[in-house]
């Protein structure tokens, strides 16, 4: 039983970021050069030869932009959002490539860091601020908080409810991302712990080892799928954040 | 002994944390079934809307996880 302390404290110690020496980038910062890679490589195999009917690579691209499209932005923002079309779909493939990329064994997400899921939150928090402001100017983006005909201390209260959920969101956001991420690689990396040290426990052990062997195929099924549901929730909060923007000071 | 303390605190922290969105996550998902039921046209804009919920739901229990980890450190 002793022997599961120390394997875990060595599981959440691989998990941290480290330098890497004699190179300069962090044990994540290189999954997330190669996620920039592959994530550049897709679309630009996928729009090679452009043509009225995809095939292959470039219609599962197509799928993917069509879904962004017509199910978050539209739906969402309506006609308005198509120029923002482009920065959602590259925040949703590009958390998707990360998350995806986690999942091969000895691989480690860039989405699972504080430090990448902050600075993708606070990029996402400027832009919406920046086009809100671009619409209604600096002060009118700010008065468009303060609610039009409400009593004027409840005004006030309202306003700074409004402002405290706004300066929250690029917290929840990144630890929403990272804490999925990260809570998943935590999940799989018990469960391994568990398989090894029940088959090289005892002779019963061989048998029951086929328990958390099977709880960790499951577990690594469900991680495909919340790689999918965050790139999804990312992208999505990121065109709702956006909506709240391009609609300021409408209603 | 104080560090296992330290753990005890963050394992009843991140389960006590955790229940609130847990019922949450489960209202979210069973009224959202019950409308699309009511009108499947509306499907798909039920979908968006309920994800979007789930994420602020998940949110709080996250919010529980990052503090068991914060607590697990506390000497």
């Amino acid at each position: 039983m002793n022997a599961i302390g120390p394997r875990v404290t060595e599981l959440l110690d691989e998990l941290m970021v480290h330098s890497l020496r004699g190179f300069p980038l962090t044990n994540y910062g290189i999954f997330l050069v190669i996620a920039l890679i592959l994530t550049l490589g897709f679309f630009l195999i996928a729009s090679r030869r452009l043509t009225l009917i995809p095939k292959g690579i470039g219609n599962v691209a197509e799928m993917g932009m069509e879904f962004i499209r017509d199910n978050m932005v539209f739906d969402v923002i309506g006609a308005e959002g198509r120029p923002y079309l482009a920065f959602i779909a590259s925040m949703f493939f590009f958390v998707l490539f990360n998350n995806l990329l986690g999942l091969i064994p000895g691989a480690k997400p860039g989405t699972g860091t504080m430090g990448t899921t902050v600075t993708w939150a606070l990029i996402v928090f400027v832009t919406y601020n920046a086009i809100g402001m671009r619409k209604l100017g600096v002060f009118g983006y700010i008065k468009s908080f303060y609610p039009k005909g409400v009593f004027a201390p409840l005004a006030v209260y309202v306003m700074l409810l409004e402002l405290i959920s706004h300066f929250i969101r690029p917290l929840t956001m990144s630890i929403r991302l990272f804490a999925n991420m990260f809570a998943g690689h935590v999940i799989l990396g018990i469960f391994a712990i568990f398989t090894v040290l029940m088959w090289n426990g005892s002779a019963v052990g061989k048998v029951t080892a086929i328990l958390p062997l099977a709880m960790q195929i499951a577990m690594y099924a469900l991680e495909v799928f919340v790689a999918f549901i965050q790139a999804y929730v990312f992208a999505i909060l990121t065109t709702v954040y956006i909506n709240g923007a391009v609609h300021a000071g409408e209603h | 002994m104080t560090g296992s303390l330290s753990a005890l605190g963050a394992g009843l922290g991140f389960a006590i944390g955790a229940i609130g969105p847990a019922l949450g996550i489960g209202w979210i998902g069973s009224t959202t079934i019950s409308s699309m039921a009511r009108q499947p046209e509306m499907a798909g804009r039920l979908q968006t809307t309920m994800f979007i919920a789930l994420a602020l739901a998940e949110a709080i229990a996250l919010l529980g996880f990052v503090l068991a980890f914060v607590l697990m450190g506390v000497k």
